[in-house]
């Protein structure tokens, strides 16, 4: 109850506080304190939406607010306050039906900013980020910064607005965590044992910096990247829709990883998957990344009207590609212009005008019921890394071809190696190795669907959304109006998808700006587990303006000038005492802070679904590090697919290493995620997702202590951890403690798991087929030589270990 | 007895609310997102939204009997007798001019009279068709509407629309927005439940979008049951493992948890564990619950259900047994009412699995005194057109501008029928019922205006019943 109560407590404090702020500042800001009070209560009716426009008012145009209802300066003559405070129920604004009330907070401070001249401000996500000098360094804290990021930390914390005190950032995290968290922050993967006891041994600058660089040129560094580029963009093996087939898409997903891995500069890697097919002589890679304008969900289910589908692919591209670049929901103007922003109708449908020339109507005569189905067109490519590869192989066997002249057995005959010794013979056995090599690498080639552009398709306004209505304007690929600074389509010069991406990563005659903000605040989500600004996917006027702006903006303003540079970019978030600190709560802060908008300490988190797997795989010795390729799958209930049809499924579990690779290789059907994925918050990726929620379910406990993959990490884990020579009951239950969590147990955490370790002996002796069985779990041999009811009885012990919520949680 | 029961619920409820209920309020305040913040944390400390509901509900669960696959309301309950006359004429163009067609597109459409008689039944003489025996017994029971229309005119987002309002993905089904709005009744069970069954023309798939929880916290999801293996993912122990050796690593689990945290702010951390003995108690209040050896044969009889079957019958008489133990939205799905062809065999195929049990599922209901507290609605994602498509015998297309369904139990008007379509069964037009004003009726006989039930998604005000108007069929209610 005490806990309820504090709880409570502290909820309601944090509204308090973040209210008093607001209202208590020295000067009231336009875009921070007044324009989210007129955005959700006043736009909706007096706002860019032309046809839902009353009365003629716009209030979020200062000329035409300072024309009809404010006069600056003089809340008493301002039709604005009047309506407001009005008696009257008839003249109340925000009338009764909008559902819509003005607290009595947000009327004082709608007053007092028409007092004080009810100044406007450009709205900041839309103006191009300027490079802030750096605040001084508040004296007590002169010897916090790290970096530059410090320094606007530093600054916001002692001049804190929100409370009239300074607040106290908490100091570096313990070594291990640290270690740990940036492990698993850059890689998605806890750190070794041994990198946590060097760092420990000597946590100097210099070895945490070499371990920043050693994780970021680590191959799972991309991996790491590409799980949440794969929410965004809603990479999926599946089409979604109705029989939800799989479609040939795997080979965008490497891209995806070599990219982040390569460090390809993010404005190229918009250009590629935008229009990597408009490219002058476009690379395969080039290609495959085009993949990610056919990744949206689609549908041949009998009975599909051509015409509908095409309106609903052209609406889904929209919505997708406004919320991954530019932080908008355009979605809302399917049917009618932005309540909120400017965005209107006709920019919705001229952005879908650029993917006119995308070739997809071939799907809906020749999509199939197959595994996988049809979605040309289609290329067959291997993964870059194997093509490097072909070419090595192949100019060795050139090289052997040439050293061997006639000795050189034809490519097919199938010639058994001649025994006999000779000078000749490695050289033969080689070339048969390097042939053989050859045949395994072209075997490997994958379809996967690509962009080919074809003459564009007539683009109408759909009144209302409406497909069946024809009266609409026709549209050419056009830029939103009041972003765009003058490039247009006209009939003889259209603008391209390549244009498309040109603008959005240009940061003088485009929005680069705008885009570079709203992916570095996404940098510092997977940092910080929150954004600078809290909304991920909304930079629009409903979303949440940054409490750092500055901040913000001169991350962004290097990510620009750092030629997009993502490596460069997570290097120095990374290297700044803000990220380096502990993520403990103290009472102050939770009080005061509860959301972290301040940074005044780390945070912490469960753990997202692919790092809980990857995580118990690693620590049992299992997972698999493989690096691209087809998606694999993992044991699943049976049964889970019975509802699939066109064709039935049947789900067959990996026999092979599949089974213990990491989870971004995991098979995503749409329609039914994986239930280890979903239970733990996967997005079925049907629709961008910019933050995943963090849900704590008895679902997901249920799979953390169920689900064989995690049965069988257990018993191998406890295999392991058995098979150590000449160690005690005790020193092994250390290391049980160690491997996992990179510490020792305390001396309560001993009693309690060799309480655990008691009464599990106790269980299995009286049932040793019950041992027999929990250790047979899964595919991985059973190792022999141990006692298999001792093995049983560990096998529980990794078990709970490997669902506490120190385990997985990242601190 | 039942108080001893009630009072020990309602102590575990506290508890377990208190410790945030898997309501994971504190785990909130730890995990820093803003949007777990407001939909959590104001939400779960009380387990449902403050403030609601915001009038007397008149009932407290729903039990949706999704006919999927799109029944023929030709078939059911919309009687036609001018479509008789027309069978095999060509269908007046004045009909079908530009209008959405799915797989008749290009197609010659000719009338298709109804493919079996209809007879009035109960006081007020509701038409009903000879393919629902049982049903003719309960037309004093039902309120019948007449004149749905819905949007889409496929299958998979005609669900989509059904569940959600809307056919994007990603937004809240109707179980999941009643549960976020009300909380749950229920200590150890999900308080979405969703079960499906087999029998059929090969049926149409269905997608897990249907119950999923969009935008709203993980835990308003519905949890499929499933008829064979663990009647829930995982929520049987792994072989060797026996039920004691459970409870002594859940316990291991917890007090480990718990000792983490000593003398450290930790909020997430009860949350962690309540969701453990949600879990554990799961495991072992759900092979209860689908265990039907407390069930007397004649019940069994009555509802013609054989455990373990996985049949529409087993899963009315599982509803019943979820809906007394305080389930709060229970979704039936029975597939293979797409008839596109052979619809008369096809009919006395998924009429034979369904009719019945429904029946009896509303009469046990009934008897039990639980009726008047519970909302049936029944119905498919669309109805089929009065149009012929012949593949393999006289069938129907998809129809979205006109089709049936019922609704019964606690504030609907009983044995009536609401709306219609014209005299071909092609429009409707009286007393259009759209899909949002369905969902709007069956929110507000759960206690919650729909206009006032919103959520922040992407800088909106997301509903249920979306932006377009909608409203509460005040003329069915009482």
């Amino acid at each position: 109850m005490r806990e309820t109560f504090f709880i409570r407590t502290v909820v309601v404090l944090a509204c308090v506080c973040l209210c008093e702020a607001n209202a208590g500042a020295d000067d009231l800001s336009y875009n921070r304190d007044i324009r989210p009070i007129l955005s959700d209560k006043c736009f909706f009716c007096h706002g860019p939406d032309e046809n839902k426009r009353e009365a003629e008012l716009r209030l979020d145009v200062e000329e035409s607010a300072v024309e009809d209802v404010i006069v600056p300066g003089n809340p008493e003559e301002s039709a604005l306050i009047a309506r407001i405070t009005s008696g009257d129920v008839e003249e109340r604004m925000p009338p009764p039906d909008s559902g819509k009330q003005l607290s009595g907070q947000e009327i004082k401070l709608l007053t007092r900013w028409v007092r004080d001249g009810a100044k406007y401000q450009p709205y900041w996500a839309y103006e191009r980020p300027e490079k802030h000098p750096l605040p001084p360094i508040p004296s007590a804290m002169r010897e916090w910064p790290k970096n530059w990021i410090d320094r606007f930390i530093a600054d916001r914390l002692h001049h804190d607005r929100l409370h009239h005190e300074s607040l106290s950032p908490r100091s570096q995290a313990d070594p291990a965590t640290l270690i740990r968290r940036l492990s698993f922050d850059l890689t998605g993967l806890p750190p070794t044992v041994e990198a946590v006891k060097a760092y420990q041994l000597d946590p100097s600058e210099e070895n945490y910096e070499q371990y920043v660089d050693r994780l970021l040129s680590s191959d799972r560094f991309g991996e790491r990247m590409a799980v949440y580029w794969l929410d965004l963009v809603r990479f999926a093996d599946t089409v979604g829709y109705h029989g939800d087939q799989d479609h040939n898409i795997t080979p965008y997903r490497d891209y995806v990883i070599d990219s982040f891995n390569d460090n390809l500069p993010f404005n190229q890697f918009t250009r590629e998957q935008l229009a990597g097919d408009l490219l002058p002589n476009s690379t395969i890679d080039q290609k495959v990344a085009t993949g990610y304008n056919r990744m949206l969900q689609t549908s041949h289910e009998g009975g599909v009207q051509v015409k509908e589908y095409q309106a609903i692919y052209m609406a889904d591209r929209v919505r997708n590609l406004s919320s991954v670049w530019m932080g908008a929901t355009m979605g809302c103007c399917q049917c009618h212009d932005h309540k909120y922003d400017p965005y209107s109708t006709r920019d919705f449908y001229s952005m879908g005008a650029f993917f006119a020339d995308v070739d997809e109507l071939q799907h809906f005569k020749v999509g199939s019921n197959g595994l996988p189905t049809k979605r040309p067109p289609e290329i067959s490519v291997l993964s870059k890394r194997d093509r490097l590869r072909l070419g090595a192989v192949e100019a060795n066997i050139l090289k052997l071809l040439a050293d061997l002249g006639d000795k050189a057995p034809a490519e097919n005959a199938d010639a058994k190696l001649p025994m006999a010794a000779g000078s000749g013979d490695s050289k033969l056995a080689e070339l048969q190795r390097l042939r053989e090599e050859k045949k395994r690498i072209e075997a490997s080639k994958r379809l996967t669907m690509v962009t080919q552009a074809i003459e564009p398709r007539v683009i109408r306004l759909l009144p209302r959304g409406n497909w069946l209505d024809d009266s609409g304007t026709v549209v050419l690929p056009q830029l939103p109006k009041f972003l765009n600074s003058g490039k247009s389509s006209t009939t003889d010069n259209r603008l391209s998808r390549l244009d498309l991406a040109n603008w959005l990563t240009d940061p003088s005659d485009g929005i680069g700006g705008l885009t570079a903000r709203v992916q570095v605040n996404r940098f510092w989500y997977l940092l910080f587990g929150t954004g600078i600004s809290k909304s991920l996917d909304d930079f629009g006027g409903q979303g949440e303006s940054p409490m750092h702006p500055e901040l913000l903006d001169n991350l962004a303003v290097q990510f620009i000038e750092g030629g997009w540079n993502v490596k460069q970019m997570i290097r120095t978030i990374v290297m700044s005492r803000t990220y380096q600190q502990s993520s403990e709560w103290t009472e102050e802060l939770l009080k005061k802070d509860p959301y972290n908008q301040l940074f005044a300490r780390q945070s912490r988190f469960r753990l997202p679904a692919e790092m809980i797997r990857d995580q118990t795989l690693a620590i049992s010795g299992l997972l698999v590090l493989d690096y691209g390729g087809p998606s694999i799958k993992p044991y699943q209930p049976s049964g889970y697919y019975r509802h699939l049809n066109f064709p039935k499924r049947e789900y067959k579990p990996a026999e092979d290493a599949g089974q213990w690779r990491r989870g971004i290789y995991m098979h995503w059907q749409r329609q039914f995620l994986h239930p280890m994925l979903k239970a733990t918050d996967a997005p079925s990726r049907e629709e961008c997702t910019a933050e995943r929620p963090r849900s704590n379910t008895p679902l997901a406990a249920l799979v953390l202590l169920n689900d064989p993959t995690f049965v069988e990490a257990a018993r191998v884990f406890a295999e392991h951890v058995l098979l150590q020579p000449n160690l005690n009951e005790s020193q092994r239950v250390t290391k049980v403690f160690e491997e996992t969590l990179f510490r020792a147990p305390d001396k309560r955490e001993r009693e309690v798991v060799q309480t655990l370790l008691q009464k599990q002996r106790k269980l299995y002796a009286n049932n040793p087929e019950h041992a027999e069985k929990l250790t047979r779990i899964g595919l991985t041999k059973r190792s022999e030589t141990l006692d298999v009811q001792e093995l049983a009885v560990w096998t529980v012990l990794a078990r709970a270990i490997f669902n506490l919520n120190e385990t997985i949680t990242r601190r | 007895m039942k108080n001893d029961s009630t009072a020990r619920i309602d102590c575990n409820r506290r508890t377990f609310l208190s410790s945030t209920g898997v309501g994971l309020g504190s785990a909130a305040v730890a995990s820093m997102s803003l949007r777990d913040a407001k939909s959590e944390t104001s939400a779960s400390l009380t387990d449902g939204l403050p403030g609601l509901p915001h009038h007397t509900p008149k009932v407290k669960r729903v039990i949706f009997l999704c006919m999927a696959g799109g029944p023929s309301h030709l078939e059911t309950f919309d009687h036609k007798p001018e479509l008789a006359k027309l069978d095999g004429e060509p269908m007046p163009d004045s009909f079908t001019k530009g209008q959405p067609i799915a797989q008749l597109q290009g197609k010659p459409l000719k009338c298709q009279g109804p493919l079996t008689q209809f007879k009035q039944y109960g006081q007020n003489g509701q038409w009903i068709s000879d393919f629902l025996p049982w049903h003719q017994k309960m037309a004093d029971e039902i309120c019948i509407l007449k004149s749905l229309v819905t949007e889409q005119i496929n299958h998979d987002p005609a669900h989509t629309f059904m569940n959600t309002g809307t056919a994007i993905s990603g937004r809240p089904s109707m179980g999941a927005w009643t549960t976020y709005g009300l909380g749950s009744e229920a200590d150890d069970l999900p308080a979405f439940v969703v079960l499906t069954s087999v029998g059929g023309r090969n049926p149409q798939p269905i997608a897990s979008r249907q119950w999923a929880s969009g935008f709203l916290p993980s835990r308003h999801q519905g949890v499929e049951f499933n008829s064979g293996g663990d009647p829930v993912n995982y929520v049987g122990n792994p072989a060797g493992v026996p039920n004691e050796g459970q409870r002594q690593l859940v316990d291991t689990i917890n007090q480990l948890n718990r000792h983490s945290v000593i003398g450290r702010v930790a909020p997430e951390v009860e949350a962690r564990i309540a969701a453990y003995e949600m879990a554990y108690r799961m495991q072992t209040s759900v092979p209860e619950l689908v265990d039907f050896s407390d069930e007397p044969k004649h019940v069994l009889d009555r509802y013609g259900a054989v455990p373990g079957d996985g049949s529409f019958a087993s899963n009315c008489l599982l509803a019943r047994r979820l809906a007394e133990r305080g389930v709060r939205f229970i979704q039936l799905y029975h597939r293979g009412w797409d008839h596109h062809g052979d619809l008369a065999r096809y009919m006395n195929i998924c009429c034979g699995l369904t009719d019945k049990p429904t029946y009896a599922l509303l009469s046990d209901l009934k008897e039990r005194g639980m009726l008047k507290d519970t909302l049936i609605v029944w119905g498919g994602e669309f109805g089929r057109t009065p149009m012929f498509q012949g593949k393999g015998g006289p069938g129907r297309d998809h129809h979205i501008k006109g089709f049936s369904m019922w609704l019964a139990g606690g504030g609907v008007k009983p044995g009536i029928s609401y709306g219609g379509t014209d005299e071909l069964g092609y429009n409707s037009v009286d007393n259009v019922v759209h899909v949002r004003d369905l969902h709007a009726t069956m929110l507000h006989l759960l206690g919650i205006d729909h206009h006032r039930f919103s959520v922040k998604f992407q800088g909106l005000d997301m509903r249920l019943t979306g932006v377009e108007e909608s409203r509460v069929l005040h003329d069915v209610l009482t």
